[in-house]
């Protein structure tokens, strides 16, 4: 099956002489759609860069990073930002909602950036709320939500945008062991469902139990790569 | 209304102290502005009327040599013609003709050198200060003596003479070419509140300035001012040309008192000096304010970035917040600029007679509404807090996504 999402012997360096640090260090893998892939390994092995680069949010100091077939290590700044917009969906460790914009407002804003009608984006606002159990919250501001809340109304402003590939950051990190076990199981059936990619960045037994890939990274390389039955 | 205008405002309320204080800035950058437009309006209104309402007149006519050699023979020899043609034009308020002669005062006391000036008393009283400014006897009239003098308080304090003291005035006479003498009596002591005038001037009546200086109904000056005091400083009007011939010329304040003139110029240099530090200084307050929000935000606009925000609609943002800060400041600042200038109008503000290049200040000064203090100095202020948010907007553009979501992704 084809990627929809490739790194090609990527690395990614900070510093140099004695102060190189390779954050990644020719990294290639392959993640197919409707994978529900975690990415796991100590801190500073180079999880959150990987992911920052598969996002097009930084570029890597060496490789290259396909998306939907295409190379985003070339794509201008402006080519990316709409890249982001139309394929990738990001959830956020600290949630990140804009804190001015209502649930609504959070969800409507890439579909604006997008051009969808005012109709149809107030329609799959409302759905994508209710299917994350946020029904009735649509007008509130994030800090009138709890911190599960918040992290679902990331998680439908991720996906309400239709994205190719969601990639999200320790997504339970802050949340109590029963409000993210109850979001992981929303994620993992809106995968198994309406065949979502995720790729989680995680420290999370939680989301290594769901997931259906484990890549194990270790001071920026691959250490190890596992697939089971989710 | 738009997201980008709904985020915008939004973000402004967000702190709304931090988003009062910039505004204030540039509110009262605005205000002061417009208070010192108004208040050298009003100065440069009071000193020029002080220069020229309190006795010179707007504008004079003179022998064209008069001036340059001070000479007492360069007459106007048919002034009454000059004074017709100044009856027939639109522009001209009032007019009156004067002989000016260097003579000695001499009281039993003391003497002094002083300028002696023939004026007609009801003429003079349409273009100059003088009957307004006695502070003791009376004004020069028609039907009184032809003893009558008028003095400066100063000068009389100099001369230590008092109403009714006899006075011998001295002057040269042009057709003698002998000192000519005659006794007057103290009938008046003005205070024109400008030292030069009421120390150095004597009044009297024209036809006896006129026979002690052998003129023969000729004389040195004819003053007149304009309906508006800006006229006289307008030399496309016709009428310079009509009053001016080979033998006299008519000249406005500005070429008659070029030093004041410069000065007027000075003081506006100085306005748009003052003006340009305001505003680099409010501008600092706005890039200021705007950049502790962006520091604030940065997480913030890191997610939008990533979430797909172009740079330029991050750039829009930020210029939106900074357009809708300024608008609001501007409405503000103008409303604290008419309340201040409207107020310190009608009060008034009192130099206490300070004298400016030689011109006494001696009205109350009343700060001027202007056109331009309500459309181009809010233009500008709205221009400069623009231009201040463009730095600070590109600073927000620039955002390295993956850096500013450190934390995070």
């Amino acid at each position: 099956m084809s990627s929809v999402i490739e790194t090609r012997d990527v690395s990614k360096h900070y510093g140099e002489g004695d102060t190189l640090v390779k954050a990644l260090d020719r990294v290639s893998l392959g993640i197919a759609p409707g994978e529900f892939t975690a990415i796991v390994g100590p801190s500073g092995s180079g999880k959150s860069t990987l992911l920052q680069l598969m996002g097009g949010l930084d570029n890597p100091t060496h490789g290259q990073v396909h998306l939907a077939n295409k190379d985003i290590t070339q794509m201008s700044g402006r080519e990316l930002s709409d890249f982001r917009r139309d394929h990738i969906g990001f959830i956020f460790q600290a949630y990140n909602l804009i804190p001015v914009l209502t649930a609504a407002e959070n969800c409507e804003y890439i579909m604006l950036l997008q051009g969808v009608p005012e109709a149809e984006r107030r329609e799959r606002v409302y759905a994508m709320l209710e299917r994350v159990g946020l029904a009735g919250r649509e007008g509130r501001f994030p800090h009138q939500l709890s911190g599960g809340q918040q992290q679902r109304v990331a998680v439908a402003r991720a996906m309400v945008s239709r994205p190719n590939i969601i990639l999200a950051d320790e997504p339970t990190a802050n949340l109590d062991s029963q409000t993210g076990s109850d979001l992981l199981d929303m994620m993992h059936d809106l995968n198994r469902n309406e065949g979502m990619t995720f790729v989680f960045s995680t420290h999370d037994p939680m989301i290594m139990e769901r997931a259906s890939r484990l890549i194990r990274l270790k001071d920026g390389c691959i250490d190890s790569e596992s697939e089971r039955e989710a | 209304m738009g997201l980008t205008g709904r985020l915008a405002i939004r973000n402004l309320a967000r702190n709304r102290r931090r988003t009062l204080l910039t505004a204030m800035i540039i509110s009262l950058s605005l205000t002061a502005l417009m208070f010192t437009d108004a208040l050298i309006q009003g100065m440069t209104d009071t000193m020029v009327r002080s220069a020229t309402r309190l006795y010179s007149g707007d504008a004079q006519i003179h022998h064209r040599d008069f001036l340059a050699r001070q000479d007492e023979s360069r007459v106007i020899d048919d002034p009454q013609a000059v004074l017709e043609q100044l009856a027939r034009e639109p522009e001209v308020a009032g007019f009156a003709a004067r002989t000016l002669a260097f003579g000695m005062v001499s009281s039993a006391a003391n003497n002094r050198a002083v300028q002696v000036v023939g004026i007609d008393p009801e003429a003079e009283a349409g273009v100059s200060k003088i009957a307004g400014a006695m502070i003791a006897g009376d004004y020069l009239s028609e039907a009184g003596p032809v003893t009558q003098l008028l003095i400066g308080d100063r000068l009389a304090e100099l001369l230590e003479a008092d109403l009714g003291d006899r006075i011998v005035v001295s002057v040269n006479n042009q057709l003698s070419e002998a000192a000519e003498q005659q006794l007057f009596r103290v009938s008046g002591i003005f205070h024109l509140n400008a030292r030069a005038m009421d120390e150095n001037l004597a009044f009297i009546r024209l036809p006896e300035a006129q026979s002690m200086m052998g003129l023969d109904g000729a004389v040195h000056e004819i003053a007149f001012n304009m309906t508006s005091a800006s006229l006289a400083t307008d030399t496309s009007l016709g009428l310079w040309q009509r009053l001016s011939n080979d033998r006299w010329v008519a000249q406005g304040w500005t070429e008659l008192m070029p030093q004041l003139a410069t000065m007027l110029q000075l003081t506006n240099s100085s306005t748009i000096i003052a003006g340009i530090v305001l505003f680099i200084l409010a501008g600092l307050g706005v890039i200021n304010g705007l950049f502790m929000s962006i520091y604030e935000r940065t997480y913030e606009f890191g997610v939008l970035l990533a979430i797909g925000t172009r740079r330029r609609q991050l750039f829009k943002l930020i210029m939106t917040e900074g357009l809708i800060l300024a608008l609001g400041a501007i409405v503000i600042g103008l409303i604290l600029g008419v309340l201040l200038i409207t107020w310190s109008a009608s009060v008034g503000i009192d130099y206490g007679s300070m004298e400016v290049s030689g011109v006494a200040l001696a009205e109350i000064i009343r700060p001027q509404h202007r056109f331009m203090q309500y459309s181009a100095l809010p233009f500008w202020v709205l221009i400069m807090t623009l231009v201040a948010c463009i730095y600070p907007a590109i600073h927000a553009a620039r955002i390295v996504p993956a850096k500013a979501l450190h934390k995070s992704l």
